[in-house]
């Protein structure tokens, strides 16, 4: 049965990873809308007919000065004030990639002290100077409100991106550790942080950084991406682990994969919460 | 009065852009930069209050977290700065996008002629830099003067309150749009109009261009909507209709082929029908997964009954020659479009490229326009950006290096898309005009861009003269176009769509109307990025990111509402009609009025002289060698060669993953670092079918025989898919040539002949492998003339020619990807098998260049043979057999063997004496020979009988084992350790010439 459970997706000018974001959702049981952009703006779509706000990966206007920037300042500008009553009404936001980037760019995050409005935190061009695609271990905060990232310790999504780089001052950063509002960071394949070592954290992410959570846990951003492990064949070493299997006489089945995983939480979060 | 904002890091944060310029200064020119800071650059040519350009400064244009930012001069300091800004007319896409987010903010809207111009400064710290030093790194790194200008400031120079200036590359033509009627008293007269106005008409076609012109009843016609002799308007349409780009003369030429060996001859009469078209329509007829290939912008195949992919492949080397990362994001925007405009628009699910260019580290004594570094770069972030930025997954490419490409580049691109079989309950492969629909123009606006390709760069610069014949894609407007189109066909507004690409309108407005059988355009109605267009350059511009559709009337508000949600510019040009007419007007005075089908008509032939000779007649011999007795070092050195070394620099740069459908990666295994035979993605997110895509280039083979390059190329990219699961049956395959110029001139191509032979038999071979191994092509596309002229040490010019050169595409639907495969090996105690016989056929291999051979043993294809084989292994990985399958291509066994170990983490102990072999008694050919259609494939030992039995009668051999230890070790025929070596070690040396790029 589907669930009452009604995430909107945004697309349009740039974005690109609305489909996937949208099957996710589907997948963890979820109604899932692609909006454009402008159809929220228009009023022809309204926020409070959702409990899921995803912000989705992608160029929106080219990322052409700064990630995110722009589609923050036209967001702000045009439905600013629904954006906070949403998050007032205790609904959930993710931002993923870019998504993560335009959360941090409209205040969003970090959200200290009930401020969605300031921007205090940035993600900066990765130390590389190039855009990386790869697939990145990441440690889950287990002591993190995050509610997205309940019942995980260690993930892995691939990062594709050229600015994602963590960077705050250290006061933010110390108040970011203390709120365990650091729900995930990179990390070494046994589990150790990558202490700024490349490729393991692939930009140079001040504190290992690859996401973080506003002080409720429910605002959520991350620069890798969950909706691009939507199916076991997405992992990178999955003919390996198909053949290892085989040996122990074990057949892979499909089950929920820790990508979708992220997205049932949110879910399971809004039906508990009606 | 102008504007100018000036943004920068604080100074605590890594300048990572600088960086990499100061890296690169040091790598290439050995140039020491002790710091450099960049500053980007707003110039507002625009009447904004104070308020507004603090609002704007504030609230879009500075993060508050990271950046300073200042309406003056930045007080950095250095001791040289660099300005870099665009020529006039050339593709601003920040520009454009800060004006869009200025307009946004500030609820208002920009006046026409007002503009934001993006540009940067660096400043930069050294002490040992002096002038030339500097200009070194603005012209050679930073800029490229046919797209950007630049000036340099000394400290001492540098006026901080002046700062850089205000430089507007604002293009003022001040002309009347006007157009001009062409004489055609002789044939004379018109060839020399053509001469003058660069309109690159063949001398054959004059005479029959001039007789329907002259036509007495024509004239009538023509009387009556007021044109007598024709306008420039009607022979640029002509020009661009019959070049040799859109119409593909040399194709459809006739070959006068003799073999100078045994005396033969031969006409063939059009290559194109004989040996593209005519196979692909017969095996059109046997299956029935073939939907619609041949006449649209791109093929389309089955998926399923519910879904059809589609596919095409381009090349864009002309203009990525000249400025390499335009040209190579214009190509793959360019050839993104090409799905969207097949049938009734297809969604893009994938991307691919090829690059040939000069050896990266060339030091010779040509001097190509671009250093081969900095062309490979460009090109490189080009695609890069034209592919992230679209959103589509880049899944496969390939680099090669050869010094014949030092004259022309080539850069090829290709997409694929997937659209649902039916759109408003009918065939979305099918599409037609009909009198009375709209003729709709979509997406960007129109200016003087790639208006005769390169002609155009002879032009003197001055600083208001658009530099627009070579562009810039704008993947952000595609993309909002891109999903623009794909919701009007969902809600059945659209009749047709295609792409505005070669010939602009042109050629979109002029095939389309084929359907209906004419249209009336109004180029007044048309959007121009700037005034003073004349007619003709409206009607054959190559401006970027716009499609042409056909809407019926009654649709028309709901196709532009929902337009105007995407925010994409669409207006109405014109409508389809019925008459016969072309028929062109600009303020309701008629300037073209062509019949429909005056292309199709009579237009001579060209004719081609092709004289072959064979091999051995050219004295080509095999090398006279003995074997190393270092067979360690051979391995390393040919895994360090530059063709068969590690890329990962590349493909990482690359989203690969976007839209979640990610099966089969470009690099797999334990380490994640291996190439993978062929990509694999999962088009339809709900279901389990796959689609799988490869690509494969031998050009080396040519310096041999083009027959067998043809054949070897076809067969990589074949034996690809097969190696990650697709079945032959499936497979289908898109050509794409470029070949050096073929018309022979005594003095100009003494050689032409030959080339032309060579393009010949490589199109034989084309049609007979596709006929063999029953692959319909399902799209493809030539570019001539890939030559250049080079200036050497003393000012003298050397022509340099490419080698024939097929990039050979293969795309298959695969049922459930679950069952694909990848290369890497899995589990120590696995058995290695290798499939198919090894023969002496080292010509043109990786083993003889690198020992400075070329030699005569080209591989050959044994289609028959081989496809057993593939069956057998397609029923293999079916049953779920097969732990890796991996192709053996260039370099041969001893190199892919060390592929497939590096790639599982594991050792493998290999006898060459039970490698399958036919006509060679030498360990180094078994290990280099580079036979074509042979795998290595490794099973759990407990498969060994049945797959065994799946294999019975044909070459294939266990050969040895996967070992835990991680160490590469064969055995020679004689039972001696030949070589031994650490997985480590050899990993070094595969990746030690590009390893320390990202």
């Amino acid at each position: 049965m589907p669930s009452q459970a009604n995430a909107l997706v945004l697309c349009g000018y740039g974005l690109n990873c609305d489909h996937e974001t949208a099957y996710a959702l589907r997948l963890a049981g979820a109604r899932a809308a692609r909006v454009h952009i402008n159809a929220l703006i228009g009023g022809q779509v309204k926020l409070d007919e959702f409990q899921i706000l995803v912000f989705v990966g992608g160029f929106s206007w080219g990322d052409d000065h700064g990630a995110g920037v722009v589609q923050a300042v036209r967001l702000k500008t045009h439905v600013g004030e629904q954006l906070l009553a949403f998050v007032k009404r205790g609904h959930l936001i993710m931002g993923i990639c870019n998504g993560f980037q335009t959360l941090v760019n409209l205040g969003l995050l970090p959200g200290f002290d009930g401020d969605y409005q300031d921007r205090k935190l940035a993600l900066i061009y990765n130390d590389s100077g190039n855009f990386r695609d790869d697939w990145v271990h990441l440690k889950v905060n287990t002591a993190s409100p995050c509610v997205f990232t309940r019942g995980l310790e260690q993930v892995e999504y691939p990062v594709r991106h050229g600015e994602g780089k963590f960077y705050a001052d250290a006061a933010s950063i110390e108040r970011l550790v203390a709120g365990n509002q650091i729900a995930l960071q990179y990390a070494r394949a046994d589990g150790r942080c990558a202490d700024q070592t490349f490729p393991y954290n692939p930009n140079g992410s001040v504190k290992d950084i690859a996401g973080i959570c506003d002080p409720t846990g429910r605002i959520f951003g991350l620069m890798p991406h969950p909706e691009a492990y939507n199916h076991w064949t997405n992992h990178p070493q999955w003919t390996r682990r198909k053949q290892q299997q085989k040996r122990q006489g074990i057949s892979m089945t499909e089950k929920m994969t820790p990508g979708t995983r992220i997205f049932k939480n949110a879910v399971e979060f809004i039906e508990t919460a009606m | 009065m102008p504007h100018r904002l000036e943004i920068t890091l604080k100074p605590e944060l890594k300048d990572a852009e600088g960086e990499a310029i100061r890296k690169k200064a040091r790598d290439y020119f050995g140039l020491e930069i002790e710091s450099i800071r960049t500053v980007h650059v707003l110039t507002i040519d625009a009447d904004l209050t104070d308020t507004q350009l603090e609002a704007m400064r504030s609230r879009i244009f500075t993060n508050p977290v990271t950046q300073l930012s200042s309406l003056q001069s930045l007080p950095l300091e250095f001791d040289w700065c660099i300005w870099v800004g665009f020529r006039a007319g050339v593709r601003d896409n920040p520009g454009a996008t800060a004006v869009e987010a200025v307009q946004d903010l500030l609820n208002i809207t920009l006046k026409p002629g007002e503009a934001v111009y993006t540009s940067k400064r660096y400043c930069i710290r050294g002490r040992d830099l002096n002038h030339a030093a500097i200009d070194r790194i603005a012209g050679e790194l930073l800029a490229n003067d046919i797209i950007q200008q630049w000036r340099i400031f000394s400290a001492a120079q540098w006026d901080a309150a002046r700062g850089i200036g205000y430089i507007i590359p604002k293009v003022m033509l001040d002309h009347t749009p006007t157009v001009t009627t062409v004489a055609i008293d002789s044939e004379a007269t018109l060839q020399a109009i053509s001469d003058q106005r660069n309109l690159a008409l063949n001398p054959n076609d004059i005479p029959t261009i001039r007789n329907y012109f002259i036509d007495p009843k024509t004239r009538e016609l023509r009387a009556a909507v007021g044109l007598g002799d024709p306008t420039d308007v009607e022979l640029e349409y002509i020009s661009q209709a019959r070049s040799d780009h859109c119409n593909h003369n040399t194709f459809r030429g006739r070959f006068h082929y003799v073999d100078q060996d045994t005396g033969e001859e031969e006409v063939i009469d059009n290559l194109f029908k004989t040996c593209i078209e005519a196979p692909t329509l017969k095996l059109k007829a046997e299956k029935p997964w073939v939907i619609s290939v041949l006449w649209d912008n791109a093929g389309v195949g089955k998926i399923d009954d519910e879904h059809y992919y589609v596919i095409t492949g381009e090349t864009h080397n002309s203009p990525s020659n000249m400025e390499a990362y335009g040209g190579a994001i214009t190509g793959i925007v360019g050839v993104y479009r090409d799905p969207l405009g097949t049938g009734m628009g297809a969604k893009l699910v994938m991307g691919g490229y090829g690059y040939c260019v000069g050896p990266r580290d060339y030091d010779g004594p040509l001097q190509p326009r671009l250093h081969p570094r900095r062309l490979l770069d460009g090109v490189i972030e080009g695609v890069r950006d034209g592919g992230n930025k679209s959103g589509i997954p880049t899944t496969f490419g390939q680099i090669l290096f050869h010094p014949d490409y030092l004259g022309k580049c080539l850069v090829f691109v290709t997409a694929l898309g997937v659209m649902p079989a039916r759109v408003d309950n009918a065939p979305a492969e099918l599409k037609t005009t009909t009198a009375g629909d709209l003729v709709i123009m979509c997406g960007g606006r129109v200016g003087k861009d790639g208006i005769h390709g390169v002609t155009a760069s002879s032009e003197v610069f001055s600083e208001n003269t658009p530099a627009g014949h070579v562009q810039i894609g704008d993947p952000y407007t595609q993309k909002k176009m891109h999903d623009f189109i794909l919701e009007a066909r969902d809600q059945g507004l659209l009749q047709f769509v295609t792409d505005n690409g070669g010939g602009g309108l042109s050629s979109s407005v002029g095939e389309s109307a084929l359907f209906s059988n004419g249209c009336e355009v109004e180029l007044e109605k048309v959007p121009l990025k700037y005034d003073g267009l004349d007619q003709w350059e409206i009607w054959i511009s190559e401006s970027q990111e716009r499609m042409t559709v056909a809407v019926k009337p009654e649709n028309l508000d709901r196709f532009m509402r929902l337009s105007h949600k995407h925010a994409v510019q669409s207006t109405v040009i014109g409508r389809y009609t019925d008459t016969g007419k072309l028929h062109i007007k600009y303020d309701g005075q008629t300037c073209a009025y062509v019949d429909m089908n005056l292309l199709k008509s009579g237009f001579p032939q060209w004719q081609f002289d092709a004289h072959w000779q064979s091999p051995a007649r050219r004295a080509l011999t095999e090398p006279v060698t003995g074997e190393p007795s270092d067979y360690n070092a051979i391995l390393k050195q040919i895994l360090a060669e530059p063709n068969i070394c590690s890329k990962e620099w590349v493909v990482r740069q690359y989203d690969h993953e976007v839209q979640g459908t990610s099966v089969i990666k470009p690099l797999v295994g334990a380490e994640r670092d291996m190439n993978s035979d062929a990509a694999v993605i999962r088009p339809i997110l709900e279901k389990q079918n796959g689609l799988a895509f490869a690509q494969a280039l031998l050009p080396q083979y040519s310096a041999i025989d083009a027959y067998h390059m043809t054949t070897c190329t076809i067969d990589e990219a074949v034996r690809r898919l097969i190696a990650v699961g697709a079945p032959l049956e499936n497979i289908g395959g898109v050509d794409n040539f470029c070949w050096p110029n073929i018309q022979y001139d005594a003095v100009k191509n003494p050689d032409g002949r030959f080339k032309a032979a060579q393009l010949v038999r490589s199109c034989r071979a084309l049609k007979t492998l596709c006929l063999d191994y029953e692959i319909p092509l399902l799209s493809g596309k030539d570019s001539m003339y890939v030559d250049g002229h080079l200036p050497g040490p003393f000012g003298e010019t050397h022509k340099v020619s490419a080698l024939g050169t097929l990039q050979f595409s293969t795309s298959a639907a695969i049922e459930d990807v679950d069952y694909c495969v990848s290369m890497d090996v899995k589990c120590a105690g696995d058995l290695v098998y290798v499939l198919g016989t090894t023969y002496n056929e080292l010509g043109g291999s990786q083993y003889y260049e690198t020992l400075g051979y070329v030699g005569l043993n080209v591989p050959e294809v044994r289609a028959g043979q081989f496809k057993i084989l593939y069956r057998a292994l397609s029923r293999a990985i079916q049953n779920e057999l097969v732990a890796s399958a991996h192709g053996i291509y260039r370099g041969g066994l001893g190199i892919h063997l060390a592929m497939v170990a590096m790639g599982g983490g594991l050792g493998v102990h290999v006898d060459l004496t039970k490698v399958p072999a036919e006509g060679t008694a030498r360990d180094d050919t078994l290990l280099f020979s580079e036979s074509a259609g042979r795998f290595i494939v490794t099973i759990a030992p407990q498969d060994k009988d049945v797959f065994e039995k799946l294999f019975a009668g044909l070459p294939a051999a266990c050969v040895g084992e996967v070992i835990p230890k991680p160490q590469f070790c064969i055995d020679s025929r004689s039972g001696q350790p030949l070589v031994d070596l650490a997985l480590e070690e050899m990993k070094a040396a595969w990746k030690a010439p590009f390893g320390d790029l990202v």
